[in-house]
């Protein structure tokens, strides 16, 4: 996906190890805003 | 060899093996192996009463294993299995959608169905399907499964004697042609695979150095989470700063994204 938006002229970069490298690393995290949440359905 | 005389070699450890593993998503031909038990049950190579529970409990295992798998990942796990769609979103949302509408009959007939018997069990436990529930219709497909194929196996049990014994000649050839499209398609992945890693990629960040530049220069940067399967669960968690970047509409809506900034995406 970076590569493809550098090929479209952005200056895009890979996070190594992602959010789990991120969260390990002990740095901040945010939940998910309720308005970005998509909620998929599920037998009750 | 003979698959009869497989089956009287290997026994029921062969034939709960062969099905233990496809109903966790290998491609390995339980459907064959369960014809050929039905078939050395005519002969008496094995006993029915035995092989027919051990093949159920085989594939109740199997989908026991992906129920949980899906229970216990939420979305993350349907997410990988979509990771191979063209569109992994929208496979994720149309396959929620439907699995939802017929969830039920699906787990019925599943089995019968290559690529629906993998997806139906993490489904039915990514979308929170009672256990009991789940173990009720899985399990009436799963005897219809293990029990067409075991029926036919044994119901034609002379017909697939002659037809074996009369093709057996080929049988080497098939062999031998089998395993030389696994060994090209082993190299086509190969060759795949190097072929990315020397394209051109884009380059890395370390999260410290990020961590770095967000303190620092926030105005800068633009942190994307491209992640398909983040958003499906109340209490998700992303990096703090943050933004959503549909994997699906990313390049589509490329206009909306700032090209004085440096974009910093993770998907995983």
């Amino acid at each position: 996906m970076a590569q493809k938006l550098r090929d479209r002229g952005f200056n895009a970069f890979v996070i190594a190890g992602g959010l789990r490298e991120w969260s390990k690393a002990g740095y901040p995290l945010e939940q998910v805003p309720e308005a970005d949440i998509v909620l998929l359905p599920v037998f009750t | 060899m003979h698959p009869l005389a497989n089956l009287a070699r290997h026994g029921y450890l062969a034939l709960a093996l062969v099905v233990f593993l496809e109903s966790i998503g290998l491609p390995v031909p339980a459907a064959l192996a369960l014809i050929a038990a039905g078939t050395a049950a005519v002969s008496h190579a094995i006993a029915a009463r035995y092989a027919l529970p051990l093949a159920l409990g085989a594939t109740l295992a199997g989908d026991l294993l992906l129920y949980l798998a899906g229970r216990l990942s939420g979305w993350w796990l349907l997410g990988v299995l979509c990771r191979v769609s063209l569109n992994p979103e929208s496979c994720i949302l149309k396959s929620a959608q439907r699995f939802h509408r017929r969830g039920k009959l699906t787990l019925v007939v599943a089995k019968f169905i290559p690529g629906i018997n993998t997806m139906a069990p993490p489904m039915a436990g990514s979308m929170r399907m009672p256990f009991l529930r789940f173990l009720q219709y899985d399990l009436a497909g799963a005897v219809a499964y293990v029990g067409a194929y075991f029926a036919v196996g044994y119901a034609f049990a002379g017909v697939i004697d002659v037809v074996y014994r009369k093709t057996m000649g080929l049988t080497r050839a098939v062999e031998w042609l089998a395993v030389a499209a696994l060994a090209a398609y082993i190299l086509y992945r190969f060759l795949l695979y190097w072929k990315h890693r020397r394209a051109d990629v884009a380059p890395r960040i370390t999260v410290h150095a990020l961590a770095d530049l967000q303190r620092n220069e926030p105005q800068k940067i633009l942190i994307g989470d491209v992640r398909s399967h983040g958003y499906y669960d109340r209490g998700a968690q992303r990096i703090a700063g943050s933004v959503r970047l549909e994997p699906s509409k990313l390049l589509v809506g490329e206009e909306q994204l700032p090209r004085d900034r440096e974009l910093y995406l993770y998907c995983t």
